[in-house]
């Protein structure tokens, strides 16, 4: 008999509408009289968001086709082949390759051919970042721009305050100096308003997704892992639009009377986990396969960080949900004030970013906040072959876990190019840790 | 009370049978493509020895990669437990387990019960598993147990990469027609699975003492490696390593 | 004498152990990657040294860093786990590329040594990155200052320049000379050059090559038929036993684009402006790593410009295996050295090279490269 009451989520169906929506949008924005930007949705979303524009993000991109890729090989396998005929190394990041490959192969995911942007724009979160829409841009010849993105030092490495102003004041420069590219390549004026509501929506956004990972603090955990992918997606996407604010007030206020009536996402709850990577996006079934010895994974830094704003409080030494503007009493008047709160925003408040640059002492310490915050148990590491930026430190994240007398285990895997996953080797693993656990299959 | 322990190995299928706590009777067959069958041969060998039929045994657990492919067994465990279970039985001061099975290679820590603290496992890399050995005693046309031999002949040094097998395959290629000798490579190549079990055992932090199972375990030439790999007063093999998976089926089967 | 550069190279921990017992008030600094503003150490009278690979398998790193992450990188951490830079006081990195800085957090984890971390741009095409590396410059200064616990003043900055710079220009007439038909120096010597000059005191290394340039290269022939011109270009290499095969089959190396090759040294510091601005613009404006070189692709007119002027028949492209930086690089750089009539040979390296089948490709490629000639 299950431990908890379970109540599917009525966000569900919206939330899945809301993911739909942004592909079939961007196959049509030419008819509707919009640009069409391209580039890393780990960017700065709310930037070109200063044009009537929709935006094909290459991650989130990635991700459905190697989701889609399992019962359609010619949106996942095929890009892959397209990538490594055109000589680009199998190591190389997985979404990279399926972008480049789908734009070679000429194919979109919603069907017809790879949508053409107006021009090309990304942040360099990581070594492959920049280069990767470069490479678009050499095949698809539009103009390109990135901007350069250092972020902050974890707390652990005290860095000084004209350090940081040094950073800001570089992310602010580049974003003003982008502006006036993005001008000069559309020949349309920028509308500092619609780009100042797209701050404010972006901040709220992320804060609001953070508020609502807090909720899985308790036990039961209102989401689990997997669907908590299918809700944090939707700031993946569209963070810097007003759809997403309204999504994630209504999921908020769904969760918070989950908690207050007890309703869980796992009825057999039993083992909390904190996963970390990206999944592998085509084998989503491993963590229903965790459920069944009642193991669910309640946070990853992934998940709760990627979308999330989360800002350091030193007293308590841990991160809490981060204020927007609005939260925070501070209206944004101008170009400038925006560009300065969104700097400080993405440098002070990213953590997710902030991690695929800089591990060690910094990383293994918020990931063992996150792991003793959301009440959980143990740890799985997904050896990520795909993102090295998720997979910096992990190894010393797998020490460092065990040293703290956290059980926690790694399994090797891609998070889009399934020919770098073993099922059988995985599941076998997983059954090998439950059973040191002492845990067994309950159904 | 008789117990039973299957370990179905991705090359072969091992059975022990224990009698209060003692082998009474040990089979080993080849699985192929069947493991049933090989299954099958083996618990015919291991009864034949033991003097007793099925009906006789209480409670058999199966161990192994393949165990899902034949019947006959009524729980299962995973080897990494096995092996922990197995080696703190016949050598309680033992605190790391290094299996080398044909197609894994495994890095166990145990406490003082047998109990697993942590485990690691090579991923998709041949070349700290048995099919590694026996892909290099190919290239070196010999046995595997002519191979152990030779690399006792030798006190040189000479490195070889093996993060991968290919790689490590084309460089033994490479010495051999260099017209190294044959002693030294195979060292070399010992050296090398030694270095990538270290390796390996490093994730779990190596605490002495240390044990080494696996039907590579047999190899002397690998044995002396990892004694000096691991800098290691001494490496404990315990008497047919390749059966310490089946033999601790068999323990923890008494012992539920 | 061009022996030394060897004899450094292969002794780089006696060469260090030696020079702190000679100078035993003096600091060691080890850093992992060129973009390390060498002149601010100099300057402060610190030795900076690049720490850099042994080549050998090693069995320690693994539970630091995945297997899929650079064996340099990996091989970098060893060194330092194996304890075999203990004589270092202290370590530091510039904004690198994701391998080498985990290798960097590593050491910083497990070895108790004082670090130091210059967050370096990687847009090197944006206005903005030189007055942000200029402030970043400065706030390292003052952290070596109070390091050393000695103030660094401009006149201090000015000394440091003008020995670095001594090297790039020293090390660049070497280079020129590799461009006559017959040159004096081989690729391989011109490699132990440049890396034993990451692991010297450019003070001393710099009689080295004004010696080596005014009386042992004048009239030398590094083979009577240098055969083949290459050129050599990707990431971090320093395999010997590579380049010494290549050129024993009757090809000469006689440029690179490596960060053990002619990236570390090609341009020097900028004439105006006050010192931190000058040595930020000389780092913003070198030949770029392949990470910093976006929006635009800046390497690639350099890379021609290079195999045009010293003549090469042909390149060979070599990285370390899973080196993101260069796989990212490669398709565009090979197709376009190959438009401007550079045939490429693509190579993958590990630790150590199976030299075996290197060779057959190397072979290969050269004999294509001769029919070619003949045509």
């Amino acid at each position: 008999m299950a431990r908890y009451k379970m109540e599917p989520l009525r966000c569900w169906d919206k939330a899945k509408e809301l993911r739909r929506s942004v592909y079939e949008r961007v196959a049509k924005a030419r008819e509707n009289g919009k640009i069409i930007v391209a580039g890393g949705t780990e960017s700065m979303l709310a930037l070109p968001a200063g044009y009537d524009m929709e935006f094909l993000g290459g991650e989130p991109y990635a991700a459905s086709c190697a989701f889609a890729g399992v019962q359609d090989p010619g949106v996942c396998r095929e890009f892959f082949e397209a990538a490594e005929n055109a000589r680009y190394p199998r190591d190389l990041c997985a979404y990279m390759r399926i972008g480049v490959g789908s734009l070679l192969a000429d194919k979109y995911l919603a069907g017809g051919s790879y949508p053409r942007p107006t021009f090309n724009l990304q942040t360099h979160i990581c070594d492959t970042h920049g280069k990767w829409y470069q490479i678009m841009s050499d095949i698809e010849n539009v103009p390109y721009n990135a901007i350069d993105y250092v972020p902050y030092a974890w707390e652990t490495e005290n860095e000084s305050e004209p350090s940081k102003k040094l950073k800001r004041d570089y992310l602010v420069g580049q974003m003003l100096d982008v502006i006036e590219w993005m001008e000069k390549v559309t020949g349309q004026k920028y509308d500092d308003e619609r780009f100042i509501n797209a701050v404010n929506w972006e901040c709220e956004s992320t804060s609001l997704w953070a508020q609502c990972c807090m909720l899985n603090r308790t036990i039961p955990a209102v989401m689990d892992e997997k669907t908590m992918f299918s809700f944090y997606v939707i700031a993946v996407l569209m963070r810097q639009r007003k759809e997403s604010v309204d999504f994630y007030t209504e999921l908020l206020d769904e969760l918070k009377d989950r908690q207050r009536r007890g309703i869980a996402a796992c009825p057999d709850e039993q083992f909390r986990f904190v996963h970390d990577s990206q999944p592998p996006w085509f084998a989503l079934d491993v963590f229903r396969y965790l459920e069944r010895f009642g193991a669910v994974s309640v946070a990853a830094h992934y998940s709760i960080g990627l979308s999330g704003g989360w800002t350091y409080d030193p007293e308590l030494d841990t991160w809490l949900p981060a204020l927007p503007p609005k939260g925070a009493g501070v209206e944004l008047r101008t170009r400038q004030e925006a560009c300065e709160w969104y700097a400080e925003w993405l440098l002070a408040y990213h953590t997710m970013l902030r991690s695929l640059r800089w591990s060690g002492r910094g990383k293994n310490k918020r990931i063992l906040d996150i792991v003793k915050k959301w009440n959980a148990d143990g740890m799985i590491i997904h050896l990520n072959r795909g993102c090295e930026g998720t997979a910096v430190g992990q190894m010393e994240l797998h020490r460092f876990m065990n040293d703290q007398g956290i059980p926690c285990m790694t399994y090797e895997g891609n998070v889009a190019d399934s020919r770098e996953f073993d099922r059988e080797r995985t599941i076998a693993k997983i059954e090998t840790f439950m059973e040191t656990l002492g845990r067994k299959k309950l159904y | 009370m008789v117990t039973a322990g299957m370990d179905v190995g991705a090359r072969t299928v091992k059975i022990v049978i224990l009698r209060d706590q003692r082998i009474v009777g040990k089979g080993v067959a080849t699985a192929g493509l069947e493991a049933d069958r090989a299954a099958e041969k083996a618990w015919e060998e291991a009864l034949k020895e033991a003097g007793i039929s099925k009906a006789d045994i209480s409670k058999v657990f199966a161990t192994g990669s393949r165990r899902g492919e034949v019947g006959g067994f009524d729980d299962e465990v995973s080897e990494v437990v096995a092996d922990g279970r197995a080696i703190n039985k016949v050598n309680p001061e033992i605190r790391t387990v290094l299996d080398v099975g044909a197609e894994e290679g495994r890095a166990i820590k145990i406490n003082s019960e047998g109990r697993v603290l942590e485990f690691a496992v090579n991923d998709k890399c041949a070349a700290g598993a048995g099919a590694f050995i026996e892909a290099m005693a190919r290239a070196m046309q010999v046995s595997t147990e002519e191979f152990g031999a030779l690399s006792l002949q030798s006190v040189k040094t000479i490195p070889i990469n093996a993060q991968c097998v290919i790689f490590a395959e084309s460089e033994v290629v490479s010495l051999v027609h260099e017209e190294t000798d044959r002693a030294d490579i195979c060292k070399a190549i010992d050296d090398a699975i030694s270095d990538r079990l270290t390796s390996m055992a490093r994730r779990v932090q190596v605490q002495p003492g240390v044990a080494l199972v696996g039907g590579a375990a047999r190899g002397v030439g690998l044995q002396r490696s990892l004694t000096t790999g691991l800098q290691l007063d001494e490496l404990f093999v315990p008497d047919d390593p390749e059966f310490v998976g089946a033999y601790g089926a068999a323990v923890i089967a008494a012992e539920t | 004498m061009i022996a030394d550069f060897k004899s450094i190279y292969e002794n780089r921990h006696n060469y260090a152990r030696e020079w702190k017992e000679r100078n035993n008030d003096h600091k060691i600094f080890g850093y992992m990657c060129t973009y390390m503003p060498e002149e601010i150490l100099y300057a402060a009278r610190v030795l900076p040294l690049r720490i850099l690979g042994a080549h050998e398998p090693q069995n320690v790193s693994e539970p630091h860093i995945l297997g899929m992450f650079c064996p340099f990188c990996r091989d970098v951490l060893a060194q330092g786990v194996l304890g075999r830079y203990d004589y270092l006081d202290a370590i530091g990195i510039t904004h690198s590329c994701q391998h080498i800085h985990q290798a960097y957090e590593s050491w910083v984890l497990h070895k108790k040594i004082k670090n130091f971390f210059i967050p370096t741009p990687n847009n090197h095409q944006t206005s903005r990155a030189l007055p942000y590396l200029r402030g970043q410059l400065e706030i390292f200064k003052e952290q070596i200052e109070e390091w050393t616990g000695s103030e660094i003043g401009d006149e201090d900055l000015l000394r440091g320049i003008d020995i670095v710079d001594k090297t790039r220009m020293l090390m660049g007439a070497v280079y020129e000379t590799r461009k006559s038909d017959i040159p004096s120096i081989s690729g391989l010597d011109s490699m132990y050059m440049v890396v034993a000059s990451q692991m010297a005191d450019k003070g001393e290394f710099n009689w080295i090559l004004e010696e080596v340039l005014g009386s042992e290269l004048p009239g030398r022939a590094a083979r009577e038929d240098p055969g083949i011109r290459l050129m050599i270009i990707g990431s971090e290499d320093d395999d010997a036993g590579f380049v010494e095969m290549v050129e024993g089959f009757g090809a000469s190396i006689v440029v690179d684009d490596h960060c053990t090759g002619s990236r570390y040294f090609w341009n020097v510091t900028e004439k105006e402006g006050d010192p931190l601005t000058r040595i930020a613009e000389r780092y913003i404006k070198r030949p770029p790593c392949p990470i910093k070189d976006f929006p635009a692709r800046n390497r690639v007119p350099h890379l021609i410009g290079l195999a045009r002027d010293f003549d090469v028949a042909g390149v060979i492209v070599i990285q370390q295996k899973f080196c993101d930086p260069h796989e990212l690089d490669k398709v565009a750089v090979t197709k376009a050295l190959e438009a401007a009539g550079y045939p490429t040979l693509y190579l993958e390296f590990d630790v150590t090279v199976p030299l075996g089948p290197f060779r057959i490709r190397v072979e290969a490629f050269l004999e294509m490269l001769r029919s070619e000639a003949l045509f």
